[in-house]
């Protein structure tokens, strides 16, 4: 190693160079090389990997908050205007808020009042309705207690409803009704009343049209009530053996059978009934039965 | 005569591995003040440059002997330096990295303006043709000064085959080892160590009569 570094390097030698080699570049060329250099940092300050770090931190954080307070003011004034759609007034109102807008209120607060009223309307005729079916149950097991008296209008005026007769015993409590009830409600639908005194004939269901139709439809629900209210009640209804009173047996087994035929089971059910009570000698035919 | 540079990285060769200081000094390793100035510390390279100025003129000023071409291709070193900063890695150590250019600064003017000369440096591995100094001329008087000895020394490099010259020089200016040559001009080590024994041979042979 030592031979090597002695072939390769000569203090001597060296000494003499440095001595001798002084030569060094002109100052212009200095001032050019050094000019170049704090341009070229001065146009690139710093790379771009050291600015966006020491940026980095601040502008999240302002992004952040400008994105937050967008989203949450233009949810704000969605939510308000989605109250204002459905007419439910929004939840903050201005404490300090001028006359001349608290005039112009009452359009407002008119069409709060109106859906407040439909909704209230709604939920009566809901409560109607019900209320209606469970009356028109018990109604129906008045009747067919009190059917073998029909025609006997003071015999009928004198029953009370929650005390069925020992005559009644033979014919279906009044929980059965329902059958007949939901078959009744199938006939005379609800809906043909509505149509019949709505200009809209062809108006879709109820539910349907709450969910569609404006806020200011306000008697919809009304006449929906009416027309729960309107339905025919079972006393209202004739008896089907009426035009039968005066009549041979065999007309009222013919006429079992033709209801029989026509699927009216509980009609025939029902007239036979009648019919075992005002002919009790006479036996029904095969087909009758 | 400024110092040149024969620095090496305090704990031994960090390589790739080697990070800017949060500050630095005038003592700092060149390779930390390039990193400085690579993050747009821009006086951290004055100091870089004071430290290289004189060798790489230098350095040119030997292979080409002109001024003007030599003070031409100085600049263009130290521009593409500047404009090379933001990709600066630590690769090797600085001054390695800086004659690199320059060698190829100076090759790329050498092949320009002597088209027909094939730069062959391996060519000149042999033995140059040596001039002893005439006998004649020697002066009779053994106290020579100084001054003379050192303009004899720079005839006699001058007088070096291109390839030695270059070796000499880079190991004088930039302060390498003959690792650090072979990596700067991209020849094996055996290659520039031998570039460097001819060099010295023949220097010691031509200032012989000075001894």
């Amino acid at each position: 190693m030592a031979l090597n570094e002695r072939d390769t390097r000569d203090p001597r030698l060296e000494r003499l160079y440095r001595e001798a080699a002084s030569e060094a570049p002109p100052a212009h060329l200095d001032a050019a090389i050094l000019a170049a250099a704090r341009r070229d940092v001065g146009a690139r300050p710093r790379s771009l990997s050291t600015a966006l770090r020491r940026w980095q931190v601040p502008v999240s954080i302002a992004a952040v908050v400008v994105v937050g307070v967008s989203l949450v003011t233009l949810m704000m004034e969605e939510g308000v205007d989605r109250l204002g759609e459905i007419g439910i007034p929004p939840v903050t109102a201005p404490a300090d808020k001028p006359v001349s807008e608290l005039k112009q209120a009452p359009p407002a607060a008119a069409a709060t009042g109106a859906a407040q009223q439909q909704v209230e309307s709604q939920a009566r005729a809901e409560q109607e309705a019900s209320r209606d079916d469970s009356k028109r149950a018990v109604d129906l097991g008045k009747m067919e207690a009190t059917s073998p008296r029909t025609g006997d209008s003071a015999a009928n005026s004198g029953m009370g409803a929650a005390a069925p007769s020992p005559a009644a015993e033979p014919f279906p409590k009044p929980l059965a009704a329902p059958p007949l009830l939901a078959q009744e409600r199938a006939a005379t639908a609800p809906t043909d009343t509505v149509t019949a005194s709505r200009p809209e004939a062809a108006s879709p269901a109820p539910g349907e049209r709450r969910s569609t139709a404006p806020a200011t439809d306000v008697p919809q629900p009304k006449i929906m009530a009416r027309a729960m209210v309107a339905k025919p009640a079972a006393s209202d209804r004739q008896p089907v053996w009426q035009g039968l009173e005066k009549e041979p047996p065999e007309k009222w087994v013919v006429r079992i059978e033709e209801l029989i035929r026509e699927g009216r089971t509980a009609e025939a059910e029902e007239m036979r009934a009648e019919f075992k009570r005002r002919f009790p000698d006479h036996s029904l035919g095969r087909a009758a039965k | 005569m400024e110092s040149t540079t024969a620095r090496h990285l305090p704990g031994g060769w960090q390589g790739a591995y080697c990070q800017p200081a949060m500050t630095w000094s005038a003592e700092s390793s060149d390779e930390e003040l390039m990193l400085h100035y690579r993050d747009g510390d821009a006086a951290a390279f004055d100091v870089l440059y004071a430290r290289h100025r004189g060798g790489v003129y230098r350095y040119l000023l030997r292979q080409c002997r002109e001024a003007a071409v030599a003070e031409e291709l100085f600049q263009d070193v130290w521009m593409k330096l500047i404009r090379a900063r933001a990709g600066y890695t630590v690769q090797a150590r600085f001054a390695t990295y800086l004659y690199r250019l320059a060698h190829n600064r100076w090759i790329d003017h050498f092949r320009r303006h002597r088209p027909g000369t094939v730069v062959s440096l391996d060519e000149e591995e042999g033995e140059a043709p040596f001039d002893p100094p005439d006998e004649r001329e020697r002066p009779q008087d053994e106290a020579l000064d100084t001054r003379r000895q050192a303009a004899r020394l720079m005839e006699l490099v001058a007088e070096l085959p291109v390839a030695q010259r270059e070796a000499f020089l880079l190991q004088q200016e930039g302060g390498m080892s003959v690792e650090e040559v072979a990596q700067a001009t991209g020849v094996t080590r055996e290659t520039a160590k031998s570039r460097l024994r001819y060099a010295m041979s023949k220097l010691r042979k031509g200032m012989l009569e000075w001894r």
